[in-house]
């Protein structure tokens, strides 16, 4: 038993890296053939010489061959890069991602310091939908035609029609700026390692927004999940054998019924941490999200880069750990 | 009427500035300012533009960062109306003595001026610091005033032969070391310079004329982390998060005559939605608020009455005033090489749509006919050749010049009409921007059978996206004020290859020769009011080639909390009172 998770872990793990190795170098190859000349974005309006694109163009590397740009970029990542000289020298330390010359950082640290920040976000929406939506879905199913159903469905048509920058928006507008039921956050954000209750208090509409348009989608889902399952033979077996409905629901009915929310949940919540542009922007939250869309706007390719790279690798690591997950509760998973 | 006269009288300048800080010590003293508390400000853009000295080019960000962080040689006084538009000394101890038919300036500095870490700021911090502005390929976006009146000779490419602080290579260190001096005594600099400027101390008002300590000197980086010499420094500095400043124990007021540091803390909030941005401020929830931004134009009836003028709630708090600005669309004359076209763009386009938006005449300002505006006095002359200009738009005239361009440059032409190239328009991403586009989509279609495609770009970076000729589009928004009444600060800074604005790229353009000669010609000229005449020339012949779409000579408006006194407009930068702004 041991043996087959460890080697159906390892053959995962194997073909994870692969995977990113493969997402790296695509990344790479529309990075080095984008219409756009990398060394012409590092010099803004002084770009109208071209002796100085030229200049910037020898500084940074772009002037090297693809694939020994491509080695010195995955080197970076394990060694650290330096880029210019004298006092204008810039070190990158490892693992480096490259310098933005438009947020005038390395693009680890600017993706380091945005990260905790959707995160944050990510994990607190998660818990709150998955809360709401299980809870709600399951009471629906559960006295199915009855008013909490009908509810739970407004709620959900309410949910799933509102978008996300409308709902944060007029949370904003009114729970803070005219109702005043919260104060306006004193910053942008704050970590929670620094003052735990000003984290939670930026982030609680920020979470309540993203929170509402989930869990509508996981009240529907879970709602149809539970009754479909409610009619499997098994639990008629288990309900011809006497045994409680509470016991049903909790032991039977939800562990299959549930069991697809994991994949879901986890497909969310990489979606999630590779930046929720929307509920960022309205909330002014310094996330990845922000970041990568700001650096879409301003050709900001380290940047745009590193972003896509990080996002194929959150996707491949939630896969990963889905699958692990999977492996664990089926055993046919591992077989397969 | 000039603003500001030329100055070749140094005793006459002394006298004004002398005049101005004590007229404006009366005021602040009679008028109940008071040091202490937060002053927040709240801003849209994700982060400042440049936040490096060499860097600040938009009047507000000099207005900023020169109130609270960065000194210079000389400063426009604080003081509301023409009175601000004097110059003043700020780290050296007059407003510079002129020599050699105004070739040579000299500025000797203040006792006692130091940057945050306590360091005394001598003349090699002075000099290293103007020295950045040579290095183009790192300190990007800044003026180049340096770079344009230093005598250091050209390389055959017609760059400088110095490089700047950072090149290691062919950089010709010696030019620079014989264009600037200092003193033994580390306390006077001397620049020499190629042709006579009589205003060259309204020049080094400019914050790339300020120090910069060279072992703290990090190149591009340094625009996250520059080091003060004024009253604040930086606590914390992170885009898309906020700033924040607090004082600067090593200032010495006794050292700085200007400068009034009242608050303790200022902090800008960076990245807000725009309606969240002007919902802080107009509710009022936070009174020591002011926004950075112009507010949204939906929201000026809360503010204004018809006619523009604040409403009684608020009459202490908001101002509505013309700035020294002229908006207008580059035409990229590079993408776009067709007169005919650039002409039926000017007619086709909706001016009463697109004021409309903005809040009205009442708001927006008055159309603009050129780049230079009636306020210059001398350099301004009634643009001629527009009169078919009608704000509604004028479909028969960009018809006429539609039919002209398709035998003329047809090329341009199909491209134009192209529903899937078209004509493609940068925009700084904002939500009345997405309005305007709807408008010139519309009236482009409607009048002139043109298709605009609109690039929008992340409002605090979007002079350094279309500034760089490779990334901008067939048209760019843009707006320009003098940098001093003169337009030797508009004309050949708009249009002339090594001018510091050169969104049009009408080097591109057969006419651009002519130009070019005459713009040089009008730079050397000595005689004021010849010279005036030159610019007015030139502007009516940039119009004549249609290198810019003219907007409107513009007005703003600015709203702020009831606890914030001292706000008045700052007229020489076009920005608020950001260094006399205090907490009632």
């Amino acid at each position: 038993m041991a043996k087959t998770v460890i080697a159906y872990v390892s053959r995962r793990l194997t073909v994870s890296l692969l995977i990113l190795f493969a997402a790296s170098f695509a990344v790479y190859v529309i990075f080095a053939f984008l219409p756009f000349d990398p060394a012409a974005l590092t010099c803004g309006k002084n770009c109208n010489d071209p002796g100085i694109i030229e200049a910037n163009r020898h500084r940074l590397g772009y002037d090297l061959p693809f694939f020994t740009q491509y080695f010195l970029f995955l080197k970076g990542l394990f060694f650290g890069r330096s880029f210019g000289e004298g006092a204008a020298l810039i070190n990158c330390p490892a693992p480096a991602l490259g310098y933005s010359f438009q947020e005038h950082g390395c693009v680890t640290t600017l993706i380091g310091e945005a990260l905790p920040v959707t995160f944050s976000l990510a994990i607190g929406a998660i818990v709150m939908w998955l809360a709401l939506g299980i809870g709600l879905g399951i009471l629906a199913a559960r006295f199915r035609g009855r008013i909490v159903d009908r509810l739970s469905t407004i709620f959900v048509l309410i949910g799933t029609s509102l978008p996300t920058f409308l709902t944060g928006l007029l949370l904003v507008v009114f729970v803070v700026i005219r109702w005043r039921l919260i104060p306006f956050p004193s910053g942008n954000y704050t970590s929670f390692f620094e003052n735990p209750f000003e984290w939670a208090q930026i982030l609680l509409l920020p979470w309540l927004t993203l929170a509402f348009a989930y869990a509508a989608l996981y009240t529907r889902f879970v709602r149809s999940s539970v009754i479909d399952t409610s009619n499997e033979d098994y639990i008629r077996t288990a309900r011809a054998k006497g045994l409680s409905e509470g016991v049903i629901l909790g032991k039977h009915t939800l562990r299959a019924a549930l069991a697809p929310i994991a994949t879901m949940a986890g497909l969310d919540f990489a979606g999630l941490l590779g930046g929720a542009i929307l509920t960022e922007s309205v909330f002014n939250l310094p996330g990845l999200g922000r970041l990568a869309i700001s650096a879409v706007t301003k050709y900001d390719l380290p940047i745009i880069v590193a972003t896509t790279l990080l996002a194929a690798f959150i996707v491949v690591i939630m896969n990963l750990i889905v699958d692990i997950l999977y492996a664990y509760i089926d055993p046919r998973v591992r077989v397969s | 009427m000039a603003r500001v006269k030329k100055s070749t009288s140094i005793a006459i300048v002394a006298v004004l500035a002398a005049a101005v800080i004590v007229g404006g010590l009366a005021k602040m003293s009679s008028s109940g300012s008071a040091k202490g508390g937060t002053i927040t400000y709240l801003t849209h853009s994700e982060a400042f533009t440049h936040a490096d000295p060499n860097r600040n080019y938009t009047g507000q960000h000099i207005a900023w960062f020169g109130s609270f962080m960065h000194r210079t040689l000389t400063a426009y006084a604080r003081a509301e109306g023409s009175a601000g538009s004097a110059v003043v000394a700020d780290l050296a101890t007059d407003t510079g003595r002129s020599s050699n038919g105004n070739k040579t300036w000299e500025f000797t500095l203040r006792d006692g001026v130091t940057f945050e870490d306590g360091s005394a700021i001598t003349c090699e911090d002075i000099k290293y610091g103007v020295s950045r502005t040579f290095a183009t390929d790192v300190i990007t976006d800044g003026p180049t005033y340096a770079i344009g009146m230093l005598d250091i000779p050209s390389a055959a490419d017609g760059s400088s032969v110095y490089k700047g602080p950072y090149a290691t290579k062919d950089n010709d260190t010696a030019a620079y070391d014989k264009a600037v001096t200092c003193s033994e005594d580390n306390k006077t600099i001397t620049f020499n310079l190629k042709r006579a400027v009589g205003d060259f101390n309204y020049t080094t008002t400019y914050l790339s004329f300020g120090p910069v300590p060279k072992a703290k000197d990090t190149g591009d980086a340094y625009d996250m982390a520059p080091v003060s010499s004024g009253p604040y420094k930086i606590e914390k500095y992170k885009a898309k998060d906020e700033m924040i400043l607090v004082r600067n124990d090593k200032w010495n007021k006794s050292s700085d005559p200007i400068r009034n540091a009242f608050p303790d803390r200022i902090v800008v909030r960076f990245g807000l939605a725009e309606e969240v941005r002007d919902q802080l401020v107009l509710s009022d929830s936070d009174k020591n608020s002011m926004s950075l931004d112009a507010i949204l134009p939906t929201n000026l009836p809360t503010v204004f009455d018809d006619a523009g003028k604040p409403k009684d709630a608020f009459a202490t708090r908001a101002i509505n005033v013309y700035d020294p600005y002229v908006t207008y669309s580059a035409v990229n004359v590079k993408k776009l090489p067709c007169l005919d076209i650039r002409k039926a763009i000017y007619y086709a386009r909706d001016y009463a749509g697109l004021m409309q938006i903005s809040g009205g005449a009442a708001f927006g300002g008055d159309p603009a006919d050129g780049v230079i505006k009636p306020l210059m006095g001398l350099d301004y002359a009634k643009v001629t050749g527009l009169e078919e200009f009608k704000p509604e738009g004028n479909a028969a005239a960009a018809k006429k010049y539609m039919d002209a361009a398709k035998s003329a440059c047809p090329d341009v032409y199909a491209k134009a009409t192209d529903p899937k190239r078209g004509v493609s328009f940068d925009f700084a991403d904002t939500d009345t921007n997405k309005k305007a586009a709807a408008i010139w989509i519309d009236s482009m279609k409607k009048n002139a059978g043109i298709t605009m495609k609109f690039n929008f770009i992340e409002s605090g970076s979007y002079y350094a996206v279309v500034l760089d000729q490779t990334k901008q589009g067939d048209l760019s928004r843009a707006g320009w004020a003098p940098d001093w009444a003169n337009a030797s600060t508009v004309i050949p800074e708009l249009f002339t290859e090594t001018g510091g604005f050169p969104m049009s790229q009408n080097w591109n353009d057969p006419a651009y020769k002519a130009f070019k000669a005459k713009s040089d010609a009008a730079l050397a000229e000595p005689d004021r009011t010849k010279q005036g005449k030159m610019w007015a020339e030139l502007n009516q012949y940039a119009m004549d080639q249609m290198w810019v779409i003219p907007g409107v000579f513009s007005k703003t408006q600015e709203v702020w909390g009831s606890g914030l006194g001292g706000v008045y407009f700052w007229e020489p930068q076009g920005a608020p009172s950001f260094g006399d702004i205090y907490i009632k």
